[in-house]
């Protein structure tokens, strides 16, 4: 099953327009790349910990922290080596291990990245990825694009369940040659047979986008709107508040 | 009897788009193929490889840039990194399709193409890993790249076969 990540609820972040969080997106990047000091990239993480926190939840912030482990932990091991200026702090057999510009831009990639991945996590967490196409439609992203990208939602569901139904079957004809896996005679039928089935849905699906008009020049109707641009004005101040809090390193050095 | 114009038709577009983005999100979210020695690769390079080599580098851009970015989005921790897989993977696919196209059918041209298409796709996550994480955990990430890109083209020229074989209409949908 594939899901997505959003998780319905009622905190502050839930309740935010969609077109105010696809802008906190950029906003966010900005906000850890700007500042090139750790004590400002750790002010800024502890922020965004502590939104995820309260608004999600502290729970929330384990699934994020148990994926980001391993790249936390390398960037930890491995980043000193490559910035050997300035004094040394741990040397071995003589030959410097951590330098201070070694460990500042460690904890510099290391706060940036933890800060980035929760920042974007807390939006799709608060977003679902219908609101979110919605939202992309107002900033003027292509219809067509939009379309694309809701059929392909719609779409990987089902495409999970054959493949799973696919996989099985090929298992149970393979008996007992089922527990080795090699990668081209254990995945090539199951591929194969996955990928035919895909395609001949391509010219049905065709069909029946213009059977329901697509390609017409007329006026498009909507199911599912978000609200008025003018009820938008207090999602646009809370986002302005939060460009405020996150780039307040930038506006520092102004 | 009807009478197929498919390739060039918006809604066949639209369709076979989507179609092949999802087909590229599930082999990159849902199949976990694990190494000899230890970890996993998915097979969202085979998708890539196919849709470029049978559909073309268009379909191969947009199907394996959307497919691999909404794989990222639904990942969660990794959202991210989608902005990044949607242009790496778009142009890897265009990459392979273009090279592909110029000698279609041919297999030695495929394979160029799907080795090309690993160079920008191993380059441009190195690029972006060395900007985000820093130089020595990107490189360790090449290796693996470097293997599901390898795993990517041999079963997508084979699956692409065998899928022109068992259902030829296919040939008929490039663009």
């Amino acid at each position: 099953m594939i899901a997505e990540m959003y998780r319905p609820g009622r905190s502050l972040l839930h309740r935010w327009d969609p077109r105010a969080k696809l802008l906190l997106l950029p906003l966010i990047l900005a906000a850890f790349f700007i500042p090139g000091d750790p004590v400002e990239l750790l002010v800024l993480t502890g922020i965004v910990v502590a939104l995820v926190a309260v608004e999600l939840g502290p729970r929330e912030l384990v699934p994020p922290l148990k994926t980001l482990w391993p790249i936390l932990t390398l960037i930890t091991v491995l980043t000193p080596p490559f910035h050997r200026a300035g004094p040394v702090i741990v040397s071995a057999w003589g030959l410097p291990v951590l330098t201070a510009a070694g460990l500042r831009f460690t904890a510099v990639l290391f706060l940036r990245f933890l800060g980035i991945t929760l920042g974007f996590f807390a939006v799709v967490r608060t977003v679902s990825l219908d609101d979110m196409v919605l939202g992309l439609r107002w900033f003027l992203v292509p219809y067509s694009a939009c379309l694309v990208v809701t059929i392909t939602l719609r779409t990987i569901p089902t495409l999970a369940a054959t493949w799973r139904n696919v996989a099985d079957a090929h298992r149970l004809r393979r008996g007992a040659a089922a527990g080795r896996t090699r990668l081209v005679p254990t995945y090539l039928p199951v591929l194969t047979s996955v990928l035919i089935e895909s395609v001949k849905a391509i010219p049905l699906l065709a069909m029946a986008l213009e059977g329901r008009g697509f390609g017409r020049r007329s006026a498009r109707t909507s199911f599912a709107a978000l609200k008025s641009a003018s009820a938008l004005a207090p999602d646009l101040l809370a986002l302005a508040a939060a460009a405020a809090v996150l780039l307040w390193p930038a506006f520092l050095r102004i | 009897m009807t009478e197929e114009r498919p390739a060039f038709s918006p809604a066949f577009r639209i369709a076979s788009i989507a179609v092949l983005a999802a087909v590229t999100t599930v082999l990159t979210r849902v199949v976990q193929v694990p190494l000899p020695a230890r970890g996993y690769i998915n097979l969202g390079d085979v998708a890539i490889v196919f849709t470029a080599i049978t559909l073309g580098p268009w379909s191969g851009a947009l199907a394996g840039g959307l497919g691999t970015a909404l794989a990222d989005l639904l990942s969660g921790p990794f959202a991210f990194w989608a902005p990044i897989s949607l242009v790496v993977h778009g142009v890897q696919g265009l990459v392979v399709g273009a090279v592909a196209a110029a000698k279609p059918g041919n297999v030695l041209m495929q394979i160029v193409g799907g080795i090309a298409g690993i160079a920008v796709m191993g380059g441009g996550y190195l690029a972006a890993g060395v900007f985000l994480e820093g130089a020595g955990p990107a490189f360790t990430e090449v290796p693996g790249n470097l293997i599901q890109g390898g795993a990517g083209v041999l079963l997508g020229i084979l699956a692409g076969a065998a899928v022109l074989r068992a259902y030829p209409p296919v040939r008929q949908w490039k663009w």
